[in-house]
């Protein structure tokens, strides 16, 4: 979009009384190959593209996104949109942007996806297969997939931003299946990189597909644990899918400005043991969460969540922030165009912290290691989450014995803060999807090995 | 270019560029909603999304792309990525079907009242059911989620053997999130509407039934782990059973991830338990005469019939590796690949009322929500997952429970189905599951 019909749309909707006007333009080439039962199941280019409006009155938002790129449907929306409120045109003077775009682009030396043919990626798919499969004869079925998306993002508003940026990701999947007697199980990788096709080159994927299959033979015949109340020990590394679903998404101030979060009213206070600090930032270079600037156009930031288990600040959109007072912290995130962006985390992660792996084990009679997570859930409003446990080991007179299956973790997250009792040093990140009010997202997940007092297990 | 020229001019190119065979879905849609908060209305969308999306069979490889922009350039543009596409891909063994006569069956998919709606409707009926949901209960706390809107949707499947299917609908939805809390208790209820019968969508009903939905869980207690019998309700059912939906596919089969391998004609389940596909049921979501790959649809397959496996479902691809017809149950959306699916997937209506189920154990938990599905896979079945309901003794509703788990597996709790009720839930959803009486469920509390 040109910057003469930028201002044309903002202006029409600054003379439509809105105190505040955003363009979002968006046009992303996504590639993507996948490979079950040794076939390629699909190759896959194409091209997205669609343009958001979104009109600010007080903090009132109103949103309109569209794939027509014509000038006159696009006003349109705008008068669609300020009719709903029955606002009625005033006769302000026309609106310029002051002065030059910002370009971003966050990896400088991008390897271009978009000029890498298909066989190269397919070469990755072939060999994480083959590998997976010569673990056992049990493996039965592997799925695996690569992809990759360049998105070019432009963002103008009417306080004079323009703002473009240049955002490419890269992802494996890996999913291990392996049966016996009719049992199966499945193990999943998932890496994924802020980069391009440099992401595949530097990729261990012999390693990973290893792992994954032996995982998956590993624990096929793993027995269960008997479900109650326990002490849990959390893996590191994907393990930071709890914090981020159960304390992370109610420190967004989109559930805090609506009171529905039970940290409303906690900035300051102690919601944790003091060996707990954690973070939410934007910055790290080439991580999956990570943005140059987030969909608002606001530069990211390292936000400091909980210090020492004082509860230090919220992750805050524009919105957000005008609402719950919040200082803005480059939070605003969408999973596209068609969606209004609202606080979102970006790579969120427990801070390392001085105890050992054994010390945890150490110091527990009967419980669980819950060493890799699978996806879980919560609702921000009451707290109550829900978390899948994919590789467990039943703990015993401080020894790790043998695996189990099936078990999950249920509580609520404010609930369960205050009973982390140990922080590992053995601080790990893993790239992840979220998803909630503004769509699915890339973010990262992480921590060191933790220690939690007492949890309820799901078993039988 | 609209829809149908959109559909029209790739149709041109594919020949243009000599495919052999391709098929293509289109879609545009255009939605309007409001959200309320505490009387104001906090966000207003509107929307208009199209796109459309290329199959192509090259010398039997195949290739997908797909499109955002409707300009002749884009679409072109598409159609030379799809073609790209084939000189990777491994051969398919599909044929794509010529046109073929579809049941003359009136779907109710469209509504022409619904175009009439507008944002003064949608503010009407919002702030009415942010005020009732308010007012519904004195121990509501917060009303966090009150929702209104419509959608409008047209789609197109073509294809080059003459195969053009156009299907237009809409549909409306009116709904609350609300918070009810007692002490430092805090429980969530929501109920949707949606449909394309307005006169359904009484804000204060709605409301009501929210806010029962969370009045009903608090006083919450856990409950001692063991084995209990439980009833799935009606409302919980259809999540857990569209949940286990894919190993009742071909294709999962196929490629190993379905324990349902070697399984048909095989006893699977209790024989209380038959699970159909409908797909000509008027007014039901799921309802299509067409599926995504221009393959015309049955009015009911069995799937499975008091406990018998008799069918999976095809699509193409796998109706042609196991050298049998397509059953219709294709899908796909324009930027994805061909997939398969359950029309509407319907565990007819058993003889027995809820309660009559809930007494045919001295001791007994309803459960009526689910915390998740992380913990549930299709492929192994496994269900490990926190749930929440009203635990009843010998018939009678004692308390309601929170903070336990249920883990079972999927095909073991298919043999221990011990009754079904006569009652669905009244959502408009595609899954129509009634309450389910399963006898020993593990339950960690």
């Amino acid at each position: 979009m040109n910057q003469s019909n930028i201002e044309t749309l903002i202006d029409a909707g600054k003379k439509r009384k809105a105190d505040f006007v955003e363009i979002y333009e968006e046009e992303s080439r996504n590639s993507s190959i996948s490979l079950r039962d040794q076939k390629i199941e699909q190759s896959l280019a194409a091209t997205d593209y669609g343009i958001g409006i979104r009109l600010v009155y007080g903090t009132d938002v109103l949103y309109a996104y569209t794939s027509n790129d014509d000038q006159q449907h696009l006003l349109s929306l705008i008068h669609l949109l300020a009719d709903s409120r029955g606002e009625v045109a005033n006769g302000s003077g026309t609106f310029t942007l002051p002065g030059d775009v910002s370009k971003y682009s966050f990896s400088k030396n991008i390897h271009d996806p978009r000029k890498v043919p298909p066989f190269r990626r397919l070469e990755l798919l072939q060999t994480a297969d083959s590998v997976a499969r010569k673990v056992s004869s049990k493996i039965i079925q592997v799925g695996v997939s690569a992809s990759d998306i360049v998105t070019n993002v432009l963002i103008a508003n009417s306080e004079g931003l323009w703002v473009e940026d240049l955002r490419v990701r890269s992802r494996f999947f890996l999913s291990v299946t392996a049966e016996n007697k009719g049992e199966r199980f499945v193990a999943s990788e998932s890496p994924g990189a802020l980069k391009g096709f440099e992401f595949f080159e530097g990729l261990a994927v012999e390693d990973i597909a290893q792992k994954a299959g032996e995982r998956a033979l590993f624990m096929l015949d793993a027995g269960y644990i008997e479900g109650k109340k326990m002490p849990v020990v959390m893996g590191n590394g994907f393990g930071g899918v709890i914090f981020h679903e159960a304390c992370g998404h109610p420190l967004e101030t989109e559930a805090i400005r609506k009171k529905s979060s039970p940290f409303v009213g906690k900035l300051g206070e102690s919601i944790a043991q003091s060996c707990l600090t954690a973070y939410d930032d934007g910055t790290i270079e080439e991580q999956y969460g990570s943005l140059k600037v987030d969909d608002e156009g606001m530069p990211t930031q390292k936000t400091l969540l909980i210090e020492n288990g004082i509860l230090k600040a919220y992750l805050a959109d524009r919105i957000g922030s005008m609402e719950t007072g919040s200082a803005r912290t480059g939070s605003g995130r969408r999973e596209s165009y068609q969606y209004a962006p609202v606080s979102r985390m970006r790579n969120t992660y427990i801070e390392a912290g001085k105890d050992s792996l054994d010390e945890m084990f150490a110091s527990v009679d009967f419980g669980l290691y819950a060493k890799r997570m699978g996806g879980g859930s919560v609702n921000p409003a009451t707290g109550e989450f829900n978390f899948a446990v994919e590789e467990g080991y039943v703990i015993r007179n401080g020894k790790i014995s043998e695996p189990v299956r099936g078990a999950t973790l249920i509580g609520k997250g404010h609930e369960i803060l205050p009973k982390i009792s140990m922080v590992g040093k053995d601080l790990e990140l893993a790239a992840g999807t979220c998803g909630a009010s503004s769509g699915s997202i890339p973010v990262t997940v992480g921590q060191p090995s933790l220690k939690v007092d007492e949890i309820l297990v799901g078993g039988r | 270019m609209d829809l149908e020229q959109a559909a029209g001019f790739v149709l041109e190119e594919g020949k243009r560029y000599g495919i052999d065979s391709f098929d293509l879905i289109a879609t545009d849609s255009e939605d309007i909603g409001i959200e309320v908060f505490k009387g104001r209305i906090v966000s207003t969308e509107t929307s208009r999304s199209r796109g459309v999306g290329i199959r192509v069979l090259n010398n039997s490889r195949p290739g997908y792309s797909y499109s955002e922009r409707f300009s002749k350039e884009a679409l072109s543009q598409m159609v030379r990525d799809a073609m790209d596409q084939t000189e990777i891909t491994d051969p398919l063994d599909m044929e794509l079907p010529g046109p073929k006569p579809l049941a003359e069956v009136d779907l109710k998919h469209y509504n022409p009242a619904l175009e009439k709606l507008d944002f003064a409707w949608m503010r009407e009926q919002g702030l009415a059911l942010d005020q009732a949901s308010w007012e519904s209960d004195k121990r509501v706390e917060n009303v966090p989620h009150v929702g209104v809107g419509k959608s409008s949707t047209q789609s197109l499947i073509a294809n080059s053997k003459g195969v053009f299917v156009k299907k237009e609908s809409n549909v409306a939805y009116l709904g609350t999130g609300l918070v009810v809390a007692e002490g430092d208790i805090k429980k969530m209820g929501s109920y949707y509407r949606s449909g394309r019968d307005i006169s359904q969508f009484d804000p204060s009903y709605i409301a009501k039934e929210a806010a029962y939905r969370g009045t009903e869980l608090l006083g919450a207690k856990p409950l001692s782990s063991g084995v209990y019998t439980i009833v799935l309700g009606n409302r919980i059912s259809p999540q857990i059973f569209g949940m286990f939906s894919s190993p009742y596919f071909a294709d999962a089969v196929q490629k190993g991830s379905s324990r349902l391998v070697g399984k048909l004609g095989n006893e699977v389940a209790s024989s209380a338990l038959s699970i159909y596909c409908e797909a000509h049921t008027p007014d039901y979501p799921g309802s299509r005469l067409v599926d995504a790959e221009g393959i015309p649809t049955s009015a009911r397959t069995k799937v499975l019939e008091n406990g018998i496996l008799k069918s999976y479902l095809y699509n193409l691809e796998s109706a042609k590796k196991d050298n049998v017809l397509p059953t219709g149950h294709g899908v796909r959306s324009y930027s994805g690949r061909a997939g398969t699916s359950f029309s509407n997937m319907i565990v007819p209506l058993g003889n027995k009322t809820r309660d009559e189920l809930l007494a045919s154990d001295s001791h007994c938990i309803l459960v009526t929500k689910l915390e998740g599905g992380a913990g549930c896979s299709a492929v192994s079945g496994e269900i490990s997952i926190g749930v929440q309901g009203i635990y009843y003794k010998n018939g009678k509703p004692e308390h309601a429970v929170d903070r336990i788990t249920m883990n079972t597996n999927y095909f073991d709790l298919l043999h221990k189905i011990q009754g079904i009720s006569n009652e669905y839930s009244d959502s408009y959803s595609s899954i129509k599951v009634p309450d389910i009486l399963i006898s020993e469920i593990h339950v960690a509390g």
